[in-house]
């Protein structure tokens, strides 16, 4: 019975799901391979986009893999984790909160798995806050041999299949209550965020952001804007965030911030009145720099110049274990026709046209984080990273 | 547990549509590639065509069943469809089926054979095998509804993007002409225009279809892709108008002009989204590079659209799969698009250009816009540029491809070879061809058929391929020459040239299709076959008879109007033609000696030269008389002949259907410099002309 189960999950992965006589694990294999293609399809077509979004719905997609798929051990689970998590992190491989997010629930796993040591995983547990890990059920874990089976790849186990049908059930719970928490925190990662407002808004203060397309920034003033009363400078983004940026500042204006939208040129001019610089980050990564909107290194570099303190607002779903070695791989470059347009035949086609929409910041150039667990430096964000992340699951191919 | 996102509940399913996708182009424009393989297979940056439509269809996220019409090579298409991702559980479409249409000789016979199946049970989006656009139809869809609600008569939606005119996704063979409504985007008159000999064409309207309309739009920069939204009764429409041939020219034409139907058609025009349709080789060759340079953002290369891709991008619009060898000396400059397993030799140069898979480019060769298709082998040395290479073909050393070449399948072209602008080159020659009788849609030989004429004739064409290589020339037949001659090569000066050619072989084709239609049904049997000669003759007929018989000048201006707007030609033939009839005049007063040179022409011209006045407008109009003119008096006696021009100038100026700086500006033309003979006699009038001109603007000067 449980070499047969197992044989069913290798396959389940692959499509190939002929040798597998059980019909029941034909189904769910199916039925797996069905959920994973509809995901990929789903990503490839932009038909989730936005960090949040696709956080929330990678969420919602591991939580049904991991209701649906058929394995024996957490070991298989893991594998299968891994694989799936590198064919959709390919399906948008510039939305790294994809990747995030699945390392979160890998490292949930070998978390709940990994009893050889407890006591780190406890004190790491008890640092992170954000993704508590049920410790009672370390006990249970302990008791049925888990540790032979976290050393063999091979899933050669020899426990009895009684104690590992209720460990698995056991496990399967867990995991899904592990990603309904992680959910739970991506979903409430504003009201977190917003409330360290006080301290850093002064009354009277002039705010400049480059990032209108971030929702957590918007937030964070709209937070703020209850007990201070400040400025909000706005760069246009021109040309991909333009109308973004316009809905942004009328919802600003909408709660009485005085807003000002200005040219993404005139950044440097205006910096000497800036108080501070207010970035959204898409990603950030474990060297401290961040991928954000196009024009945002810019305002970053104005911002040294003049020694105004770079604040960046970020989600922990957002910190990625990776190093941004490529930056060529972290860039998305957009439609042409926004920065010319395509009926102008005069010049398509006879000079090239280069529109990225994201940006690179250095670490060097951002003061402070400011996340949903604290405000860090730059500098500690790869301590944040270890304790959120599992460094097996750096890469997941 | 949770509810996933893109659940197909009962709730959607009333707003699930059909969809129809034409995979055959019922055209040859791309022969001779498309007798092996069916247009919407060739592959654009490396993904079959077919796969940009179903990617749009399945973006939409509306669509529930797809019906894929094809006719020739519909077994290639068949297989295709069933081994690609569409048929899997995962697929966005609960219902993907090919419908073979063998015998389907144009769109209207495939929508005909769809009514006739039974396939459309309510709203349907049409579109055809070969878009590629990055809309969002769901806008469409929005409006499609409202119109649907609020006029009874509504039966669809076309979807156009706009371009300047000389736009390289344009069409330039098909160019067309919309009347719209601007308060509701309904389409009230459609006219495509085929710009006849080189000059320009007219658009005839009929003021009834204007009326009650507030203000409208006339437009000829839009770029059609052939993306319909229809209600059910488009199909039935082309079911009951039995001689409906094309999409646009006749049902969208026939429905708005008729007076039966009364039915209407509305249009959606995008300005910030792309769309085109790849239907010649320009198009080919421009919707490629857009694709490359990311115009059609998000549909890019490293979108991977196949399961199997892995493309990634670089910066300068460089798009590589893995396991790519390159070469550390070759050169990629902005984009190239390489597939999986390729390599690119020692100093290879390569920009705007796509490589297939499992290419082998070797070292020195230099490509550029050019597309190398999967499979190829380009040995050392070799320069390609503007030219199409497609599957398993060989290229050997020192070979120089000039552009618009193509070379088909599995052609060999052997060492230092040169292969001449346009040729396209093909592994079997294809018999049939001249022999098939279907011009509109012979897409469809049949592979079995030119594989065994493979067999029966080794020999190959040495001139062409050189001593050692496989393939042979591929005749185009005249319907084509003209179409193609532009060839894959975009260049926009050469476009221009080659425009008249281009509209003189459509309005051919457009006779073969009326020729057609007239077999299909004798009601419209009365068009007259070759309108252009026709007219000629009758024309001249008209003003002789009108000379002759001593008739009011107003009544012969009629007459000519009148036919002129029955045969539907321009004014410069209407001009040429009562040209011809009055110097004929004149030329047999003076050959019969009843009067000399000057009088004969005073006589004629001075009474009949002002119908001039109906036929001649601006400035242009002016200078193409006298050049009308010009070349028929070049024909005459040499005695009279710069006589006799010189008298009818003078004549013409006299009455004023002549002014002084067009008459200059003639002069001065290229065309009328060509014959010189001619120009003698009136070298001294123009001397003086030019003085007074220069007088006057003196004059007006000294006034400031």
């Amino acid at each position: 019975m449980s070499s047969h189960a197992s044989h069913s999950v290798s396959n389940s992965a692959s499509v190939n799901v002929s040798s597998v006589t059980d019909a029941a694990s034909i189904l769910a294999a199916n039925k797996l391979e069905v959920l994973i293609e509809r995901f990929i399809s789903q990503l490839k077509r932009r038909q989730v986009t936005g960090s949040y979004n696709v956080a929330i719905a990678t969420c919602k997609f591991l939580m049904r893999v991991t209701s649906i798929s058929r394995w024996n051990t957490a070991q298989e689970f893991i594998t299968l984790l891994r694989l799936i998590g590198k064919k959709i992190t390919d399906a948008q491989p510039r939305e790294f909160s994809i990747g995030n997010i699945v390392r979160r629930v890998l490292a949930l796993v070998r978390d709940e798995v990994n009893v050889k040591i407890p006591s780190t995983v406890a004190t790491s547990n008890e640092s992170n806050t954000i993704a508590p890990v049920n410790t009672s059920m370390f006990q249970l874990l302990v008791t049925t041999g888990k540790e032979k089976e976290n050393n063999n790849n091979n899933n050669t186990s020899t426990t009895t299949s009684t104690s590992t049908h209720s460990s698995k059930s056991d496990l399967r719970s867990i995991i899904i209550q592990g990603i309904r928490d992680l959910m739970d925190e991506v979903q409430s990662v504003h009201e977190n965020i917003e409330l360290m407002t006080v301290d850093l808004i002064h009354d009277n203060e002039i705010l400049l952001t480059p990032t209108p397309g971030s929702s957590t920034v918007l937030n964070f003033l709209l937070k703020a804007s209850l007990k201070r009363k400040f400025t909000v400078l706005i760069t246009e983004n021109y040309p991909n965030d333009i109308e973004v940026c316009h809905g942004f500042a009328k919802k600003l204006a909408n709660a009485n911030i005085e807003s000002v939208i200005i040219p993404d040129s005139t950044v440097f001019a205006v910096m000497s009145r800036v108080g501070k610089v207010l970035i959204g980050a898409r990603s950030v990564f474990a060297n401290g720099g961040c991928v954000t909107a196009a024009g945002v290194a810019t305002v970053c570099e104005c911002a040294k110049e003049h020694r105004t303190p770079v604040f960046a607002v970020a989600g922990l779903y957002k910190f990625s274990p990776g190093y941004p070695f490529d930056r060529n791989s972290l860039i998305e470059f957009g439609n042409s026709g926004k920065v010319l347009p395509y009926d102008d035949c005069d010049l398509v086609g006879k000079c090239e046209v280069t529109n990225p929409l994201y940006d690179y910041v250095v670490p060097e150039h951002i003061d402070i984080y400011i996340t949903n667990i604290g405000g860090f430096s730059p500098n500690f964000i790869y301590r944040i990273v270890l304790d959120n992340y599992n460094t097996e699951d750096v890469d997941l191919s | 547990m949770p509810p996933k996102n893109n659940n197909k509940d009962a709730g959607e399913d009333d707003q699930k549509m059909q969809a129809i996708v034409l995979a055959d182009s019922f055209q040859t424009r791309f022969m001779p590639l498309t007798s092996v393989k069916p247009r919407c297979l060739l592959p654009l940056a490396n993904v079959p065509l077919i796969e940009y439509t179903l990617e749009f269809l399945a973006q939409a996220n509306v669509i529930n069943e797809v019906y894929i019409m094809c006719c020739s090579h519909s077994d290639q298409i068949q297989e295709y469809i069933d081994n690609s991702k569409w048929t899997n559980v995962s697929s966005p479409f609960k219902k993907i089926q090919t419908i073979a249409s063998k015998e389907s000789r144009s769109v209207g016979d495939a929508m005909r054979d769809v009514d006739s199946r039974g396939l459309i049970t309510g709203d349907f989006i049409l579109v055809s095998g070969d878009v590629v656009t990055n809309l969002d139809i769901s806008k469409v869809l929005e409006d499609h509804k409202v119109y649907k609600q609020s006029d009874r008569d509504y039966i669809c939606t076309m979807v156009l993007t706009q371009a300047s005119p000389m736009h390289r996704s344009r069409s330039i063979i098909e160019p067309a002409c919309f009347i719209m409504d601007k308060a509701t985007n309904r389409c009230l008159y459609y006219q495509d225009l085929p710009p006849i000999n080189g000059k320009k064409s007219s658009v005839n309207i009929d003021p009834e279809v204007l009326e009650d309309i507030q203000e409208f739009e006339i437009n000829n920069n839009l770029i059609d892709c052939h993306v319909d939204i229809c209600t059910a009764t488009v199909p039935t429409i082309f079911q009951e108008n039995f001689d409906y041939q094309t999409l646009r020219s006749d049902f969208v034409k026939g429905v708005l002009s008729s007076d039966l139907l009364k039915k209407h058609i509305y249009s959606y025009i995008t300005k910030d989204q792309y769309s085109a349709r790849v239907e010649s080789w320009q198009t080919y060759d421009g919707i490629s590079q857009d694709v490359l340079e990311r115009w059609c953002y998000p549909i890019v290369p490293e979108r991977n659209l196949l399961l199997d891709q892995t493309y990634t991008y670089g910066s300068q619009h460089i798009y590589k799969e893995n396991n790519v060898i390159l070469s550390q000396s070759c050169k990629l400059q902005s984009g190239v698009v390489i597939g999986k397993d390729s390599f690119i030799g020692d100093s290879t140069e390569i920009q705007n250009s796509v490589i297939g898979r499992s290419c082998k480019i070797g070292s020195n060769v230099v490509i550029e816009n050019s597309y190398i298709w999967d499979g190829a082998v380009i040995e050392d040395n070799c320069i390609i540029k503007h030219s199409i290479v497609a599957n398993d073909a060989l290229i050997r050393k020192d070979v120089i491809l000039s552009p618009g070449s193509v070379i088909g399948f599995g052609v060999v072209i052997d060492n230092s070879v040169i292969v001449g602008n346009n040729m396209k080159i093909i592994k079997t020659p294809i018999n049939e061809f001249t022999s098939s009788a279907n011009i509109s849609s012979d897409d469809s030989f049949d592979d079995d058929n030119s594989f065994k004429d493979n067999e029966n004739s080794l020999v190959c064409d040495p001139d062409v391929v050189g001593i050692n290589g496989v393939g042979f020339l591929y005749e185009e037949n005249q319907y084509e020459t003209a179409e193609t001659s532009s060839g894959i090569v975009y260049e926009m000066e050469k476009l221009h040239l080659s425009d008249s050619s281009i509209a003189s072989s459509s309005i051919t084709v457009h006779h073969s299709n009326k020729k057609k239609r007239r077999t299909h049904s004798s009601a419209s049997g009365f068009i007259s076959e070759d309108e252009t000669e026709n007219f000629e003759e009758e024309a001249i007929a008209t003003v002789e008879r009108a000379m002759e018989n001593n008739h009011d000048l107003d009544t012969a201006m009629l007459e000519l109007n009148t036919l002129r707007m029955s045969m539907n030609v321009t004014y410069h033939e209407v001009r040429e033609a009562s040209c011809l009839a009055m110097i004929k005049r004149v030329n047999h007063f003076i050959n019969t000696a009843t009067l000399g040179t000057k009088d004969a022409a005073e006589k004629i011209f001075r009474k009949w030269g002002k119908m001039f006045q109906r036929q001649v407008f601006d400035d242009d109009d002016q200078i193409d008389l006298l050049l009308i003119i010009q070349t028929i008096c070049h024909k005459l006696d040499e005695n009279y002949k710069a006589l006799l021009f010189g008298c009818i100038a003078v004549v013409l100026y006299d009455i004023d259907i002549l002014d002084d700086e067009n008459i200059i500006a003639w002069w001065n033309s290229k065309e009328a410099q060509e014959m010189p003979e001619i120009r003698e006699k009136v070298n001294k009038w123009i001397e003086v002309l030019q003085e007074e001109s220069s007088d006057e603007e003196e004059s007006s000067d000294d006034e400031n």
